[in-house]
């Protein structure tokens, strides 16, 4: 029955907590990173606690790294503090009688040149003496990371860790999470952006279900529910920009509106995708052929779903479908002024 | 807000009340003679027995309070609410009831006295180490309730957080638990310490009255006020200075009351 477990992270069982239940079918491979989205009360957090073990499931299994770490139906449980899960959470519970370097070197498993190496690379070696007191929120949010990622867990657990942050930091996190090797990362967010440029695969959580799984492109393009609906609202492009312009991984080249070298991330508002069934001529610079794969009606609003060299979506009025005449298989132009454009460095 | 006079006036009135034996004893003491007393053998014997017996009471009482309050708070143990209920009854209890129960049960003929004379070779009554068991027995709760009470009222949540990290449960309790439980240990020790310096009629009762063994100040001081009452003023100063003397510099920090922000 182990054989066939791969993964750093099979979750296929239930857990209760009040009224919800969770009921959840989860993968996460090693170096793989998933974001967990979901509304309030849809279990996200709690998932993460089953993960940690903190809460136990009531059927079903959990192996982490390969080992079956919970399963009520074998009387099965590996308590929390015998488990390779790093876990940061919303309120990071950094500990305020030691400081920030007792914090990051709490767990047995951290060593002391690791503990410094962390200190050094996310900036706070400077806070090394001190009490979490004396940190700002977004200094906070890194002691924690690094006391989480100090421990060199198989799975790391993060949630909700952009809240409030200062860019600075925003930095600094994505530049650690991005350097996990074999590690599993699960991140727990409310911010579509930073689903979409951080993980590889998002998975939708809702009333304590799995409702979708999939790369970005795909819960944005085919979202199952209204919920996926509603947060797929912006268009995130994979890029790499050369000044003013940059090539997709679809091979369209795109205009920018500020300049950026490297492996980007662009973000487009639906909202911004206008819609015509000649070229048109003017101020906007991008423009694509494209064809109309789906028509989805959001609230006022028809999302437009195109195939073609940029996989987009448009949002636009029913007065313009209609004006158009948009349905499935219809070719379009897609335009795109390049100051609607925001670039995120990958 | 203004405060409502009628409670100032009866606030004010308590505090008299509680200061004004403070003031009686002052004015009688004789100033001129109290260098003198206070080197008396009779004064110095019994302050240097009741620090002796009060700090041994108190490290008793945090080596076996701790992990009864905390097992209390935490566990979940079958008649949880009983339990509490006969730790507590040392509070309640007359200390003299307590010395005599106390005699029953670690006497020389007690219930458990009886064997530890036999295989031990160990008396307690009439020893300074029964004095300092009748102490622990009366102060202990007052450990208890203070520890336990900042137990329940403080979230687990930083232990789970380390229990994740890989600290096992001890682990967890010595370096997170412990630690965050110093201030309310703090309080609870100067209330034990507090109340095992005062303590007089379990200590009588199943200790005795022995000079420099069981007589401690308290002892002492109701015995010279029938022999000699100066030297009952005298000790009665010497407690009220060593208990200020702990008590203040604590009453910051440890006490309950204003706190300072965290």
């Amino acid at each position: 029955m182990t054989g066939q477990v791969t993964g750093a992270l099979r979750l296929a069982g239930t857990a209760r907590v009040g009224d919800l239940v969770l009921e959840v079918d989860l993968t996460v491979d090693p170096g793989e990173t998933v974001a967990l989205l979901g509304p309030n009360g849809a279990g996200k957090t709690s998932l993460l606690r089953v993960l940690t073990g903190l809460l136990p499931l009531s059927g079903g299994r959990l192996d982490l790294a390969g080992d079956l770490v919970d399963q009520p139906g074998s009387g099965t449980f590996v308590e929390p503090h015998r488990r390779s899960v790093g876990w940061v959470p919303q309120d990071r519970l950094l500990f305020p009688h030691l400081t920030v370097r007792q914090n990051i070197g709490f767990s047995p498993r951290a060593t002391a040149e690791r503990v410094t190496a962390l200190l050094d690379a996310l900036g706070i070696a400077g806070l090394a003496d001190r009490r979490p007191s004396a940190c700002s929120g977004g200094q906070a949010q890194r002691v924690a990371l690094a006391r989480a990622v100090a421990a060199e867990p198989a799975v790391l657990l993060l949630d909700e860790p952009s809240t409030a942050l200062d860019i600075d930091s925003q930095h600094l996190i994505d530049g650690l999470l991005a350097d996990g090797g074999a590690r599993a990362t699960v991140l727990v967010t409310h911010d579509p952006v930073e689903a979409a440029t951080v993980a590889d695969r998002l998975v939708i959580l809702e009333d304590g279900r799995v409702t979708h799984s999939g790369s970005p492109t795909d819960v944005r393009t085919r979202p199952r529910t209204r919920y996926a609906a509603s947060l797929a609202g912006l268009n995130t492009l994979t890029a790499v920009a050369d000044g003013y312009t940059a090539m997709t991984v679809g091979g369209a080249l795109v205009v920018l509106g500020e300049p950026a070298t490297g492996p980007v991330h662009l973000v487009v508002p639906p909202s911004a995708v206008a819609l015509h069934r000649t070229i048109p001529d003017g101020s906007p610079r991008n423009v694509w052929r494209a064809t109309v794969a789906e028509l989805q009606p959001a609230l006022d609003r028809i999302r437009v779903v195109l195939d073609g060299p940029l996989p987009l979506v448009a949002e636009v009025t029913p007065g313009a479908v209609e004006v158009l005449e948009l349905e499935p298989g219809s070719r379009v132009w897609a335009a795109v002024k390049a100051t609607e454009i925001t670039v995120h460095p990958a | 807000m203004r405060p409502p006079r009628p409670v100032l006036a009866v606030a004010t009135v308590a505090v008299v009340f509680l200061t004004l034996p403070v003031i009686g004893l002052a004015q009688r003491t004789p100033w001129s003679s109290l260098g003198d007393l206070l080197g008396r053998q009779s004064v110095v014997q019994p302050l240097v027995l009741s620090l002796t017996v009060s700090v041994a009471a108190a490290l008793v009482i945090v080596v076996l309070g701790t992990p009864l309050a905390w097992t209390l708070a935490r566990v979940d143990i079958p008649g949880r609410r009983i339990i509490r209920a006969l730790v507590l009854l040392p509070m309640v209890l007359p200390p003299v009831v307590g010395g005599t129960a106390l005699l029953f049960a670690l006497g020389r003929r007690g219930l458990v006295g009886q064997w530890l004379d036999r295989w031990f070779g160990l008396t307690l009554p009439f020893t300074t180490a029964g004095a300092v068991v009748a102490a622990v027995f009366v102060a202990l709760p007052f450990y208890v309730i203070a520890v336990e009470g900042a137990l329940e009222s403080g979230s687990d949540e930083l232990e789970q957080m380390a229990g994740t990290l890989g600290a096992g449960p001890l682990q967890v309790l010595r370096r997170i638990t412990l630690p965050r439980l110093l201030p309310a240990m703090g309080a609870g020790v100067a209330l034990a310490w507090a109340r095992a310096l005062g303590e007089f009629g379990a200590t009588i009762t199943f200790a005795g009255n022995l000079p420099g063994r069981t007589q401690t100040l308290p002892l002492a001081t109701f015995l010279a006020l029938e022999s000699d009452p100066e030297e009952a003023i005298a000790l009665s100063l010497v407690m009220l200075t060593v208990s200020l003397a702990v008590l203040i510099p604590m009453r910051d920090r440890w006490l309950p009351g204003r706190r300072p922000s965290r």
